[in-house]
């Protein structure tokens, strides 16, 4: 997919702001109406990295909408990945090979505060005592599972301080990505783009199946599973590349879509509208795919689930792409989703909030 | 005392004064200061008289870098989008283009004035301590200094004047930089006006006011005026009301105009002559100031901040008409007249430079800034592309204005690739150097400390956008050499066949196969098992991928095929010399299985290997049973093959 | 010229430092010191810098200390007055328990015991020759040393000797050329007879005779010399080089002339140019060192001063900043507090400066 054919929607508005800080992760707090506007952010690249609760303030008269920080903490580490367990409490992965499990607690004086609940120290490291960095989380109910350079994998449980499991030499090559397909079953993706999947409750320290994201070695660098449809799993790699698996049927891609210039930093479906993709790229594009006539039912199918993901080869045909925002030439590092707005962070050490996307 | 010496900077130790310095350049903008003594070898080795007794230490020294505050930092960031901005409209080459660089130069002040106002937010905060008070309200005086000159070369170097005609340009820049005297008049209009010139801003503030051409302010102050009725306010309001204004839209003529102002003005003077003005000293003041008296503008100095505020008013009233390049001569004057000549501070040396259209003095100063060259780098950077750089080529020998603003270009460049987060930006400051840049990438990226592979494959990628394999691939190969110290074997071969480096991959292959000698076990199989089209990089892995492959195929008791493999790699030139016995060796029980694995060629390629390789130490107690496998083997596949051939 | 700032790490060598070197990003730091040892440093994920290493590397004072280049792993090589050169290697221990760090030392890989006199320096070649190591000693000759395997660092070969007719006490690789071009060495001598000719000489290996052959003396350099390095390349087709003598800082352009006999002979000749002249250390200058894109150039020197030197075009150089020590210390952190002076966070202090006058220049 090239960029010239994604068009620019001009339905919405976009708000930057600069934080001084280059944001790896950025996430929306998820829950109820109270939280509408709350988002938490994990920085890299600086000398002492922080994780920030935000709100939005907005200036109606000056049609301005700027985000401004509740509460500050202090990481060690580079954040290298945040996701929320629920609406107070979030894990947090560190390059130093930490795991943080943060809260976001009410005081007294109505005012929130960040503060570190729990952390499972160091859990990730190299035989010779380095640390390794943690490279990604997932997250079931109360369940997390973390993967790192060093090739092992941490399951971890939100009520526990210890270490449920550690699988180590999981894999001879760094871990980039996890993803939990059941909740005893994850996947997880290694620097050559091998794919293992892993039954944890069984005793043995080997994957179940594995497979390759392609032919050569190509990193994967984001993988996610389809809201509704949790065997449908897709990832993005770092030559721009989108690739679906069917799990229910086999290991081999459904199919591959050449996407981005850059490599794919993040990709989210949306979660009230599974049939829109999310995906930003380290060359600085931020794309909303959508479907085509979405309201077109697919003749003579009863299956109204068939997700167009899932169609070999055509899958261009079946798409739209939109540019939700022009490239500044920085990688977009980071984005997620709240009803129709989209916020993400950039290399250029900006926020920036898109409005009133059309969905 | 010239600001071209060299400061002297004084390193606090007792050591250091005593013994004498050496220094080590650190990566990438430090240096590091030891105390040290010069010794020869002609010296005996003995301890030196510095010895023992004082404690010694290594002085990191740096510039101290401004721009690193959060506040600053954000600007640092937003120009940076502008610089793009300016490299990119450059290279569209639209017929726009002035405009657009006009533009482009209103956006960097607008940056500037965000910032200085988030600096005047945080110096109201009340956690913030009194030094750091005091830092911040340093950076405001930098930073408005440097809008106040950028407005300036706005107006003279980038800016189309037409006809020249500065004046209505000047007084904008005057009226921007001093807004007090608007302010306070909106003050007292909107306060309680009677007997408004009791109050004791009243006068400056027409004063103020009338320095800036700010006509109609003046006269409505004199109109709140209690004694506004008597004649002679009625008399200044009625000049004023006539005074003949200039501008463009109303296109009458330079010509005319200043046939009209020379008319107004003779008539105020006769006026004064008359004694016209003399019940009120403020409002003749004001009559004798239109008219240019000496004395009046002497009298007029005190209600003047500044020399420009000066020049401003008085040009306004006795030269209306004057064109950007007489502007120095103006400049001087002003400043002989305030008597400042021997006190300039150096933002008045800047703006004086600028007014005399001398850019390389102005250049030369604005380096003195002390913001760690932001605001060089970016003028020169906008001066070049409107092209007024390019004056100063005549008049220096071997000057090229590409040449100079690339060395301010290569300077802030690399202070940002210092920095663990912005050397991203920094980046794209030295992409736009067309002779220099892409050197200085290949230098700085190098440099650019990584400890996780995510921040390795950033600078990866960065070097690969810029074609600079060689910088990518020794990234590649640093990671290896870490993954290997870790004892990550296969994600160590990951990164060598990533830096296709075939003599470590070669090695690593090595070290696996050495591994499974000692314990028997064979390393990173799940890396080996899906090798793929790399196993070419180097004839050890394919070696290595390949006995893989016999491992799984005798596991899975395909015996045929994995006979097949063994023959072909005994064939190969592939086989490592220390792994002969061991490969060998490995053929014992194929030969000797049930099922007939090997052809009576296949033996007589292994009988072939048997006779080369006897001499092999590790072979020796084994030779015997393999000779004798081997024999029983031919004569079971020679009955096999001849009972087919039947 | 902005203000600069300093942090102190406190490296306790019983004696008088005598060189200090940082690996390839800044991270590391190895001093040696005429106590005879050499200490490794490495800033942790607070920002400070601890010793993580400290052995004694000769029976004599060492010299100095150099990082190889990353990629062959954490490698350093000293010279001493013990006439030896030395290479070691980092190696990281066991785990003495569960997530704690191993143990990290440095083992000599190998002692080059050729020269017979104090070896003066010693320097890794550019990566791009592979793994090389060069040393010059007091009797004047230049060893350069090959590991032909780079992942066994204790077989270094000898592979050249080469005579100079006069004791060396520096020596330096060019950086700037490629595996396409031949390497580049310059050497200075230290010899105190000013009627011997010059005291540089810059030599050049020919890939047709297989030996280094000298290109150039640099005879209106007739000083003792004690430091001499080449600045990193930013894509020119010259050569710079600084030198540091009895007399002053010298920088000097060496641009390739191509003509008829060049092309013959295969080797480099070169146009030797002063195009820049500092004595403003008023005596010897003791040693040279260039940034990391050869715009800035610090000497150190006779006054006890370090002086700086910008690149304003490439036939023009500026001092543009000196530093020199006083007799006051940097306050602790309780006593920064007590002051009311207490601009910086504790670990970087602002430095004070004066005008220079006179009375310093001699």
């Amino acid at each position: 997919m090239h960029s010239d054919s994604a068009s620019i929607n001009m339905s919405h508005n976009l708000h930057g702001t600069f934080v001084s800080e280059k944001i790896n992760k950025i996430r929306w707090r998820p829950g109820g109406i109270q939280s509408l506007n709350l988002f938490v952010t994990g920085s890299i690249d600086n000398e002492k990295n922080t994780i920030k609760l935000w709100d939005f303030c907005e200036n109606d008269e000056e049609n301005d909408i700027y985000p401004f920080t509740i509460s500050s903490y202090m990481y060690d580490g580079d954040v290298a990945d945040i996701q929320f367990i629920n609406q107070d409490y979030f894990a947090c992965a560190s390059s130093s090979g930490s795991v943080h499990l943060m809260n976001i607690a009410v005081q007294s004086s109505g005012d929130m505060l960040l503060n570190n609940y729990m952390e499972w120290d160091k859990i990730h490291y190299f035989n010779n005592g380095e640390a390794s960095c943690c490279t990604a989380l997932a997250i079931y109910e109360n369940d997390l599972v973390s993967v790192g350079e060093d090739g092992r994998i941490n399951v971890l449980t939100a009520q526990s301080k210890n270490v449920i499991r550690s699988i180590d030499d999981a894999d001879s090559c760094s871990l980039g990505c996890v993803l939990f397909l059941k909740h005893n079953e994850i996947l997880t993706s290694n620097l050559r783009g091998q794919m293992k999947i892993w039954d944890l409750r069984s005793q043995t320290n080997t994957p179940t199946k594995t497979f390759m994201l392609s032919g050569d070695q190509v990193t994967p660098t984001c993988l996610i599973f389809h809201p509704t449809q949790r065997h449908l799993v897709i990832a993005g790699d770092e030559l721009g590349a989108i690739t679906t698996w069917d799990l229910r049927q086999n290991t081999f891609p459904v199919n591959v879509l050449n996407a981005h210039e850059g490599s794919i930093n993040e990709i989210h479906f949306h979660p009230d509208h599974p049939d829109q993709l999310f995906s930003c790229s380290s060359a600085g594009e931020i794309w909303h795919w959508s479907t085509k006539n979405k309201h077109q039912s697919f003749m003579g199918l009863e299956d109204s689930d068939v997700n167009v993901w899932l169609a070999p080869d055509n899958v261009k045909n079946k798409l739209e792409v939109f540019t939700l925002m022009p490239t500044l030439g920085k990688s977009i590092n980071t984005l997620d989703l709240n009803k129709n707005k989209v916020i993400c962070g950039c290399a250029n050490e900006a926020i920036y909030l898109i409005n009133g996307i059309n969905l | 005392m010239s600001q071209d010496d060299a400061k002297i900077f004084l390193i606090p130790n007792e050591l250091c004064r005593r013994a004498g310095l050496g220094a080590t350049w650190k990566p990438l903008n430090q240096f590091a200061v030891f105390p040290h003594e010069r010794r020869t070898v002609r010296q005996k080795d003995i301890p030196s008289n510095f010895a023992s007794t004082a404690q010694s230490s290594v002085f990191l020294v740096q510039h101290s870098i401004i721009l690193y505050h959060p506040i600053l930092r954000k600007l640092v960031n937003e120009s940076s989008g502008t610089f793009l901005t300016v490299q990119s409209t450059v290279s569209s080459k639209s017929s726009e283009f002035k405009g657009e660089i006009l533009k482009l130069s209103r956006q960097y002040r607008s940056i500037i004035r965000a910032c200085l106002e988030n600096l005047q937010d945080e110096i109201g905060k009340n956690n913030i301590t009194n030094s750091e008070r005091d830092e911040l309200r340093d950076y405001i005086t930098i930073f408005y200094s440097i809008e106040c000159i950028w407005h300036l070369c706005e107006i003279l170097f980038i800016d189309v004047i037409p006809g020249n005609i500065v004046l209505p340009y000047l007084l904008d820049w005057v009226r921007f930089h001093f807004p007090k005297h608007e302010r306070n008049a909106a003050l007292l209009i909107s306060g309680d006006v009677t007997s408004l010139e009791l109050h004791e801003d009243y006068w400056p503030t027409v004063f103020g006011n009338f320095l800036q051409g700010r006509i109609k302010i003046v006269r409505t102050l004199l109109r709140q005026n209690s004694a506004f009725g008597s004649s002679v306010f009625q008399l200044v309001d009625e000049v004023l009301k006539t005074m003949p204004t200039y501008n463009v839209i109303n296109s009458i003529s330079i010509n005319e105009f200043n046939l009209q102002w020379k008319h107004w003005t003779t008539d105020i003077q006769l006026k004064i002559d008359a004694k016209q003005f003399i019940t009120n000293h403020n409002l003749n003041l004001l009559m004798r100031l239109i008219v240019g008296e000496e004395e009046a503008w002497a009298e007029i100095q005190s209600h003047c901040e500044t020399w420009y505020e000066f020049l401003a008013g008085w040009l306004f009233y006795t030269e209306p008409s004057v064109k950007s390049f007489e502007l120095g001569q103006f400049a001087k004057l002003s400043i002989r007249k305030m008597r400042i000549k021997d006190h300039m501070k150096h933002l008045d040396r800047v703006l004086l430079a600028a007014m005399e259209f001398d850019l390389f003095e102005v250049i030369k100063e604005i380096q003195h800034m002390t913001e760690n060259g932001w605001f060089v780098c970016h003028l020169a950077d906008i001066l070049h592309h409107s092209g007024s750089l390019s004056v100063l080529e005549k008049e220096v020998e071997n000057f090229t204005s590409e040449n100079l603003r690339e060395s301010f270009l290569l300077d802030y460049g690399t202070i940002l690739m210092g920095h663990s987060s912005l050397w991203e930006v920094g980046l794209n400051y030295l992409d736009y150097c067309q002779n220099i840049g892409l050197q200085a990438v290949e230098l700085l990226l190098p440099r650019i400390p990584f400890s996780t592979e995510t921040k390795a494959h950033k600078l990866i990628r960065e070097a690969r956008n810029r074609e600079l394999h060689s910088v990518a691939q020794s990234i590649c190969k640093i990671q290896g050499t870490r993954s290997l110290k870790r004892g990550r074997v296969g994600n160590a071969l990951t990164w060598a066949l990533k830096s296709q480096d075939g003599p470590f991959t070669s090695y690593l292959a090595d070290l696996v196969l050495k591994k499974y000698i000692e314990n028997g076990e064979l390393n990173s199989t799940d890396l080996l098992d899906n090798l793929g089209s790399c196993m070419l990089a180097s004839d050890r892995l394919i070696f290595l991928g390949k006995y893989n492959e016999f491992h799984k195929l005798y596991q899975a008791g395909e015996y045929k095929e994995c006979g097949h493999l063994l023959i072909s790699l005994l064939a190969s030139k592939i086989v490592p010399k220390y792994f002969w016995s061991v490969l060998l060796s490995e053929a014992i029980p194929l030969l000797e299985s049930e099922e007939l694995v090997f052809s009576a060629n296949d033996t007589y390629t292994i009988q072939h290997c048997l006779e080369e390789k006897e001499a092999i130490p590790q072979l020796a107690d084994k030779i015997s049973i393999l000779r004798l496998a081997a024999a029983r083997n031919l004569s079971r596949a020679l009955m096999f093959e001849a009972q087919l051939a039947q | 010229m902005s203000e600069f700032e300093i942090q102190e790490i406190e490296v306790n060598h019983r004696n008088l430092i005598q060189k200090v070197a940082f690996d390839q990003c800044g991270s590391r730091m190895a001093t040696c010191s005429n106590d005879r040892f050499v200490k490794v440093w490495d800033k942790n994920s607070d920002g400070d810098w601890t010793l993580t290493s400290s052995w004694k590397a000769h029976s004599a004072s060492v010299w100095k200390v150099t990082w190889a280049h990353p990629e062959f792993g954490h490698v350093l090589a000293t010279c001493s007055f013990d006439r030896t050169a030395a290479v070691w290697e980092e190696i990281v221990g066991d785990m003495p328990g569960p997530r704690q760090r191993g143990t990290r030392h440095w083992v000599g890989r190998t002692h080059l015991v050729d020269s017979r006199t104090s070896v003066t320096d010693v320097k890794f070649g550019p990566k791009a020759q592979g793994l090389l190591l060069a040393t010059c000693s007091a009797e004047g000759i230049i060893r350069i040393y090959e590991a032909p395997d780079v992942m066994n660092l204790s077989q270094w070969t000898l592979q050249h000797e080469v005579q100079c007719k006069l004791p060396l006490s520096c020596l330096t690789w060019n950086p700037s050329l490629s595996r396409l071009h031949p390497a580049m060495i310059a050497v200075g001598s230290d010899d105190t007879n000013m009627n011997i000719g010059g005291k540089v000489f810059v030599y050049e290996y020919s890939e047709n005779s297989r030996k280094w052959i000298k290109l150039e003396t640099i005879s209106n350099i007739t000083e003792p010399v004690h430091d001499i390095e080449f600045a990193p390349n930013l894509g020119r087709s010259l050569h710079i080089l600084a030198v540091a003598s009895n007399k002053d800082v010298k920088i000097l352009t060496l641009s390739p002339v191509e003509d008829d006999q060049v092309a013959q002979s295969g080797l480099t000749k070169l146009d030797i140019q002063t195009v820049g002249q500092f004595d403003d250390h008023g005596g010897t200058v003791w040693r040279v060192c260039w940034n990391v894109t050869g715009t800035l150039l610090t000497s150190t020197g006779d006054d006890g001063c370090v002086r700086m030197f910008k690149m304003h075009g490439i036939n023009l150089w500026k001092p543009v900043a000196a530093l020199k020590g006083d007799g006051t210390h940097v306050p602790t952190a309780a006593e920064a507090a007590r002051s009311s002076q207490a601009a910086q966070t504790a670990r970087y202090i602002k430095l004070g400066s004066i005008q220079p006058n006179r009375e310093l220049r001699h």
